[in-house]
């Protein structure tokens, strides 16, 4: 187990280097700069010592190594759209709304959706299980901004039970987490009842049946352990897509969270901020991905404990 | 009172467009301590009467009964707490297919105790060391280790016996048994067996053995009920069953174990039709050795010599994981070999280019044992026979379909099949589907790989009458590859026995059976199940160590050969070969 940590933690940093070089040079390949004459009137003179100020007369390699020493330090830069702050304490700053709210929405939304597959799986062709099916269906289909929008219609707008947008009160925070719950609950409804459904059609469970085990056992125990580890592996990767925020939910609310920069940071052509979010996530998925495999040697006995007699 | 009391059972499945009839009006009883056999082939409703009995069936089943009493309980009313009294206390059930009757991710250990715990007040200690000694009984030796081992670290025989232990683990009244030795190696099926003939005594239960297999009837039971159908043929002592058959149906299953042997007629060519000249097949195996990898080498297949004379049935037969299979794959090209030749018709094949080798696919052919995933399921049975035809260009279309057609007549089918997909046949059906493909070409060689070991015993026979009649008509070269010596009995010329990736004995069939040198085509033959209840008797079975040790020592002169420090392929008589030490 520890030779696979080791042999994990050496591929992650392979792929982060490599993720790195890429994002780089595909930043740097699109034409046009931070500084284009359309977005930034200035004279020539002043645009070639803004470039020397910030390193960008130098050739793309040494950019790059200066760039990465710095975040081999934690310093990541400061951003061009907002100079006064160093692009970590920005991040530390639009961060906090985007994970809790997101956090928070796939927290409850996996526990929530794990329990509706479950109904549906051990009630099949029951209202139930065309209730799973239909809120699977109807929350990976409608797109997160047209359920933001209806959410504020209905319960804003019409019904006034709840604040439209804003941040930071608490009671306003309930509907962009619905609004970020969607996706967890449509997910895990949909992988726990096939994964339920698929594990009760095995053999085993008919022998536990048979050797007299209550169905509460046999569901509880046997199966839900069973088909956990599918459900387990897509967690992780899930929360860290949904935590980093979303522009849509985020704009539709009015939340001053992470979403918006991913964008903003392409369009202004804020290398630093680019960079440092683009390898922050890289990182958060490699690692994401790295304990996903962990926990799902822990749960599984035939990765965990080898072949053969 | 009988333990099991059953009168005029009924069970159908609620399906699309109507209901399916499985089991119609059966009625049987078994008393305490007796031995009831069940025979019938799939969909006779044996399976299905049995799991009525424990109300295992899906919620789709209808059932019905006059009677349906295990241990006293009615079984249609029992409520919950009844329900766990009737399973694992009334009745303990054993499966067919041990490898997937284990819940996966818990150990031996756990789910015995936890079967144990959820009949008795027994804390997890007692339980876990009562689960040890009920592994002990079942001649399980390092019982303590195997109950911290996962399913899938041992083998299929290891778990059986520890399913066995299992039910054992809350002393059923009656054990039942369905089909528990079929998805096993023969030498093993003959150790299961015995040792729930075993356990039946020591515990002092009830056995119900569920089989297609008479042999295991034959084995194992005092009655028998014979199932066709959904409905009883006819039932009585094992003896009188097997003495005088009443039913056509019974008549028929007892035919098919006493098939008679026809050699075939061989020709006058001195050169095989098919020759495989040391040829080996090796898999490199990963092991991780700390960061790095190591890699190994396993021998599937260990240097083979062997030949197919033409017009003749040569079998191949051996366990499972000794390469048979491997091999006449190898043979076929369909898997590359590591090493060595393979010859058809004289002419070397195995470095062919697929371009060079098209022309020779034509003469050799394959039936696999899985008709069902052989055949592709979007494809009239008209197009699939017609398709090698196709590809090799033969014909005009029409011709092809014509061709196809009286192929549907030749291997025993209604022509009015043709335009009939895969999944609408029976697992016989389809089989004959498949050999007709394989036929169409006209090829010299045919390998087939176990095909009849998925069909039911009267199908089989069947199946086996048809490949001869086959063979005999087109003067086919066949290499018939089965893990099981009373197939080939009836239909091959010579055996040819393969252990652990090589070649340990090779005799015209008739000597195989008579004289039999090698120990583990001894253990083979006496792991094959009596044809008569009569010839029952105990067995004795060898360790691999022990078949090792009992290799035959032959000195020079007896051989010709040199002496070697290991053991070598040597004649013993004209086409007798077998693996021995040779020293001076």
């Amino acid at each position: 187990m520890l030779g696979f940590i080791l042999r994990r933690l050496v591929s992650v940093a392979f792929t982060f280097i490599a993720v790195s070089i890429i994002i780089f040079l595909m930043m740097h390949a699109v034409p046009g700069g931070p500084f284009d004459a359309n977005d930034m009137p200035v004279s020539e003179a002043v645009r070639a010592k803004m470039m020397a100020q910030l390193g960008l007369d130098q050739p793309l390699y040494v950019q790059y190594l200066r760039y990465m020493w710095g975040v081999m330090q934690f310093d990541f830069g400061v951003p061009y759209q907002s100079p006064g702050e160093s692009v970590l304490q920005l991040l530390s700053r639009a961060w906090v709304p985007s994970l809790v709210l997101g956090g928070l929405g796939v927290l409850i939304g996996a526990p929530l959706g794990i329990l509706l597959g479950m109904a549906a799986a051990l009630n099949r062709n029951s209202w139930i299980d065309y209730l799973a099916s239909a809120v699977a269906t109807i929350g990976l289909t409608i797109p997160v901004f047209v359920t933001s929008m209806l959410l504020i219609l209905v319960f804003a707008v019409w019904l006034k039970w709840l604040p439209a947008s804003g941040w930071p009160h608490p009671e306003r925070w309930i509907l962009p987490i619905i609004a970020y719950a969607a996706i967890p609950v449509a997910t895990y409804a949909r992988y726990t009842r096939s994964a339920m459904l698929d594990t009760m059609s095995r053999p085993f469970v008919t022998v536990l049946r048979a050797k007299g085990l209550s169905e509460q056992r046999i569901v509880f125990q046997h199966v839900l352990r069973n088909s956990a580890i599918p459900l387990v592996t897509v967690f992780l990767p899930m929360f860290i897509g949904t935590a980093t925020g979303s522009i849509f939910v985020e704009a539709m609310f009015r939340i001053p969270g992470l979403g918006a920069y991913f964008v903003s940071s392409i369009e202004t052509r804020d290398y630093p901020l680019e960079m440092a979010l683009m390898l922050m996530i890289t990182f958060m998925y490699c690692i994401a991905y790295l304990l996903s495999d962990i926990v799902y040697a822990l749960i599984n006995p035939r990765i965990r404990v080898g072949g053969a007699e | 009172m009988s333990l099991v009391e059953i009168e005029d059972l009924r069970v159908s499945f609620r399906q699309y467009g109507g209901a399916v009839d499985a089991v119609r009006g059966v009625s049987f009883t078994v008393n305490e301590g007796e031995s009831l056999g069940i025979v019938g082939e799939s969909g006779s409703g044996k399976s299905v009467s049995c799991a009525a009995l424990l109300r295992l069936l899906p919620p789709t089943a209808e059932v019905s009964a006059t009677t349906l009493r295990l241990d006293g309980i009615d079984v249609a009313k029992a409520g919950k707490d009844d329900l766990v009294r009737l399973r694992g206390r009334a009745a303990a059930m054993i499966f067919q297919d041990p490898m997937t009757a284990f819940d996966p991710v818990f150990t031996i250990g756990h789910q015995i105790a936890e079967t144990i715990q959820a009949h008795r007040n027994s804390s997890a200690r007692d339980a876990r060391k009562e689960a040890e000694d009920l592994l002990q009984r079942v001649e399980i030796k390092n019982a303590s280790d195997v109950l911290d081992y996962y399913p899938h670290q041992l083998s299929g025989g290891m778990l059986q016996r520890a399913m066995i232990a299992m039910a054992l683990s809350c002393r059923p009244k009656v054990l039942i048994a369905d089909e528990p030795t079929t998805a096993l190696d023969v030498t093993i099926q003959a150790q299961i067996l015995q040792l729930i003939k075993k356990v039946q005594a020591e515990f002092g239960m009830a056995l119900i053995m569920i089989t297609h297999d008479l042999g295991v009837i034959a084995e194992t039971v005092d009655r028998v009920l014979v199932m066709y159908r959904g409905e009883v043929m006819e039932q009585g002592p094992v003896q009188q069953i097997f003495d005088t058959p009443q039913h056509d149906y019974t008549k028929q299953l007892l035919a098919s174990l006493h098939a008679r042997f026809e050699p075939s007629r061989g020709s006058d060519s001195d050169t095989p039709a098919l020759e495989l000249k040391g040829l080996a097949k090796a898999y490199r195996i990963r092991r991780r050795r700390g960061l790095f990898n190591e890699y190994v080498d396993f021998h599937a297949v260990q240097e083979i010599n062997l030949a197919l004379p033409k017009n003749r049935i040569v079998a191949i037969v051996g366990e499972s994981g000794s390469g048979k299979t491997t091999t006449g794959m190898m043979a076929m090209r369909l898997t590359d070999a590591s090493s060595g030749q393979i010859l058809v018709d004289g002419h070397d094949i195995s470095n062919l280019s697929p371009e060079a080798l098209k022309p020779w696919r034509r003469r050799m052919q394959v039936v696999f044992q899985d008709s069902y995933s052989a055949l592709d399921p979007m494809m009239t049975l008209a197009q699939i026979i017609a398709e090698p035809l196709h590809i090799h260009g033969v014909g005009s279309p029409r011709e092809q379909t014509e061709t196809a057609l009286s192929w549907l007549d030749r291997v025993g089918l209604d022509r009015s099949f043709a335009n009939r997909y895969p999944h609408e046949l029976s697992g016989g059906q389809r089989q004959r589907v498949a050999i007709a493909r394989a036929l169409v070409l006209e090829p010299t060689v045919l390998v087939a790989d176990e095909p009849t070991s998925a069909l039911d015993v009267t199908v089989k026979a069947q199946i086996i009458g048809l490949l001869k009649k086959l063979q005999a008509e087109m003067g086919l070269s066949m290499l018939f590859i089965s893990h099981d010596l009373s197939t080939v009995k009836s239909l091959t010329d010579s055996v040819v026995v393969m252990y652990r990736g090589r070649v340990v004995e090779e005799a015209p069939t008739e000597r195989i059976f008579s004289d039999p040198q090698h120990p583990y085509t001894r253990a083979l033959l006496e792991a094959v199940p009596v044809t008569n209840p009569r010839d029952k008797r105990s067995r004795n079975f060898l360790s691999a160590e022990e078949i090792e040790a009992r290799t035959p020592r032959l000195t020079v002169l007896q051989t010709g050969v040199a002496p070697h420090s290991k053991p070598q392929l040597v004649a013993i008589a004209p086409g007798h070969r077998v693996e021995a030490y040779v020293t001076n």
